[in-house]
């Protein structure tokens, strides 16, 4: 069974501070590698293969809105113990 | 009298039943028999039920009867109070008798120290009828001031068999003495609830003994005479700082020991404000209305009276004639808004330029932040956040952000001091359309301190009043357009160089710790994100002070040209 793992980071930025961290993470992308962490939490991603994308653009009453979403399917990984070989998905 | 279904029939039984019980609980202390423990515990039950009758009316009534009024359902709610106390009494007198059962020598109980307890109480009883139909407020007093005499006569009881114990004889008894003599005592305090529920029932506001008494102290001193059937004493409010605020009018066609014609008024024509609560807290203001009174005549109320006694105070100010400015901005009309803002204006430029002292002076935002956290998370758990790395780019934990801010706090001084309001939130400041004036209420904080904590306070109290219709909203935001308008143009010509730092921090504050009077879990996460970006642009400045620019997009006021404008306003130059 696979327990889900999530981190949520929310806060107000202006352009010039939010471009750090939109690097950051092009960066992460980059190297196939993304770690997020806050407090005792942590998570690792491995973007690899084909990636789903979608961005999406809304203005309505004053507001205004855009979002990258990056999906995809991570690689069954192998896991190796004293005498036997397994492979699981999560 | 409610005469409805024979509730007060009911109610009369009560008081009659537990009299009567209380009456032969006396008789079974100076001669315990099998036949009256008998027939006092067979009446406990019948009182029980009597209660529950009442109780069920009482809610029912409450429940049913859309056509009551105010008044009636006041009255229904006391009964329902003394009810539940007399009640109370009656099982402490059946709890009396259990304990005689372990007296090994019933004579041990002295006559001379339980007849005068049992005089009180019957005497109390016997007011509570009276006091009910007649709306009686001096015997209602009476019987809550029954409980000081009980305390009292108990008090002495205690200690004698106390100091009797050390010989260590019969300490058996002794203790059951005690034991007692303490049901007697409880009977006190349930008389005290009686009373309490009968002022309620006149008054119609739920007020402690102690309250009335400094009540009345204040008023006897302030000049509205001895009679407090004279005077209408009503909405009271609890408030933020934990006092209760209430306002005190004479009633119409009363007699008036000031000669006042329009019977409307107090000392000061239009009734008072009376407010009561910790006591340093109301000394603090009594001192602090004071000192402004002294700089700026009419700018403050005027102070009627004052009470203090061990551990509270009261204090009877004029109530002022005008709106507070919420009022205005969110309901006046825009030519009177303009009047107001523009008063306002010359009101703080007149006391800043009196008041004005040279520095530096350490100010302490951050510190109120981390003092006000614990509240602000009772309300909002989430209202925190821990530090975060996101791929590399890192954002710190609240804290860290308060440690780092707070360090840098240390070397902004501000430059000067002026006497500063204290709490400058939108609702403290009322404008007199007719005699073109603003007045400062709610004082107990003013000190000498930065100017930046009253602006900030101002700006987040506007900033977070729960209006979003937009026309509504622009009218807030052109309040702190005006406001920081000023306040630049202030700090501009004063020199003040580190002023859109300092503002950055105390804004920081004020958003943050403002999130504890917001239940709009939306709005007030808005709030903190907004502080935090503020800490944020703190932490990330580099440079000299006076190079930083307030980033104001967080009042979203639309005034982020005013920052750029290095002309003064016409006002502060």
């Amino acid at each position: 069974m696979s327990s889900e793992e999530k981190f949520v980071f929310e806060s107000l930025q202006d352009c010039e501070s939010i471009r750090a961290f939109l690097e950051a993470l092009t960066e992460g992308v980059g190297s196939k590698h993304l770690v997020l962490s806050s407090g005792g939490e942590r998570i690792e991603l491995y973007p690899q293969g084909l990636l789903q994308v979608e961005v999406k653009a809304r203005r309505k009453g004053g507001s205004s809105k855009v979002s990258l979403k990056l999906e995809w399917k991570d690689a069954p990984r192998v896991e190796t113990t004293d005498r036997t070989l397994s492979v699981s998905s999560n | 009298m409610i005469t409805f279904e024979g509730l007060s029939e009911n109610f009369r039984f009560l008081v009659l039943e537990v009299s009567g019980q209380l009456r032969a609980t006396h008789e079974f202390m100076r001669a315990p028999t099998r036949e009256l423990f008998d027939r006092i515990t067979g009446r406990d039950d019948y009182i029980d039920n009597l209660k529950t009758i009442i109780e069920n009316k009482c809610f029912s009534r409450i429940h049913t009867d859309n056509s009551l009024d105010r008044r009636e359902i006041h009255r229904i709610r006391a009964i329902h109070t003394i009810a539940v106390n007399l009640e109370r009494i009656a099982d402490f007198c059946v709890n009396i008798l259990g304990q005689m059962a372990h007296l090994s020598d019933p004579g041990r109980l002295r006559a001379d120290e339980y007849d005068p307890i049992f005089a009180e109480i019957a005497a109390s009883l016997n007011r509570i009828i009276p006091a009910l139909e007649k709306e009686d407020l001096p015997a209602a007093l009476a019987i809550c001031r029954s409980e000081y005499e009980l305390d009292r006569l108990y008090e002495a009881v205690f200690h004698r068999t106390l100091a009797e114990m050390s010989d260590g004889r019969s300490v058996h008894d002794r203790i059951t003495t005690i034991f007692i003599f303490r049901y007697l005592e409880r009977i006190g305090d349930s008389l005290l609830n009686v009373g309490e529920a009968l002022i309620f029932s006149v008054l119609g506001e739920k007020i402690k003994i102690k309250q009335f008494e400094a009540l009345q102290k204040t008023l006897s001193t302030s000049g509205f005479g001895d009679s407090l059937s004279d005077i209408d004493f009503r909405s009271i409010w609890g408030t933020r700082s934990g006092c209760r605020i209430g306002r005190v009018e004479r009633v119409r066609n009363a007699r008036s020991s000031t000669g006042d014609a329009e019977g409307g008024g107090a000392p000061g024509g239009l009734g008072s404000i009376y407010k009561q609560g910790n006591k340093k807290k109301i000394l603090k203001e009594r001192d602090n209305i004071a000192r402004w009174s002294t700089l700026f005549p009419n700018l403050v109320p005027e102070i009627f009276g004052y009470h203090e006694d061990d551990d509270s105070a009261a204090l009877l100010v004029e109530f002022l004639q005008g709106c507070t400015l919420d009022e205005i901005v969110l309901t006046g009309d825009v030519e009177i808004l303009q009047n107001a803002m523009f008063v306002l204006l010359q009101t703080l430029h007149e006391i800043w330029e009196k008041t004005a002292t040279p520095g530096p002076v350490a100010t302490d935002f951050m510190r109120q932040m981390r003092s006000r956290m614990e509240a602000v998370l009772q309300v909002h758990p989430g209202l925190r956040r821990e530090g975060v790395d996101l791929c590399g780019a890192g954002a710190l934990s609240t804290e860290q952000l308060i440690d780092r801010c707070e360090a840098i706090e240390k070397t902004l001084p501000a430059p000067f001091t002026v006497f500063i309001h204290g709490d400058f939130n939108v609702n403290n400041l009322v404008y007199d359309h007719a005699r073109q004036a603003v007045r400062f209420i709610d004082l107990y904080r003013s000190r000498d301190c930065d100017y930046v904590q009253d602006i900030s306070v101002f700006l987040v109290s506007n900033y977070r009043l729960p209006v979003f219709e937009p026309a509504l909203r622009e009218r807030i935001r052109w309040v702190m357009r005006e406001f920081m308008l000023f306040a630049t143009g202030v700090a501009a010509a004063r020199g003040d160089a580190t002023f859109q730092a300092r503002l950055a921090l105390a804004l920081a504050r004020s958003l943050y710790t403002s999130t504890r009077f917001e239940l709009n879990h939306h709005f007030a996460k808005d709030m903190y994100l907004r502080s935090h970006y503020l800490m944020e642009r703190i932490v990330a400045h580099r440079g000299p002070w006076e190079n930083f620019r307030l980033p104001v997009e967080v009042l979203d006021c639309g005034c982020n040209a005013i920052m750029r404008e290095e002309t003064p306003c016409a006002l502060a130059s």
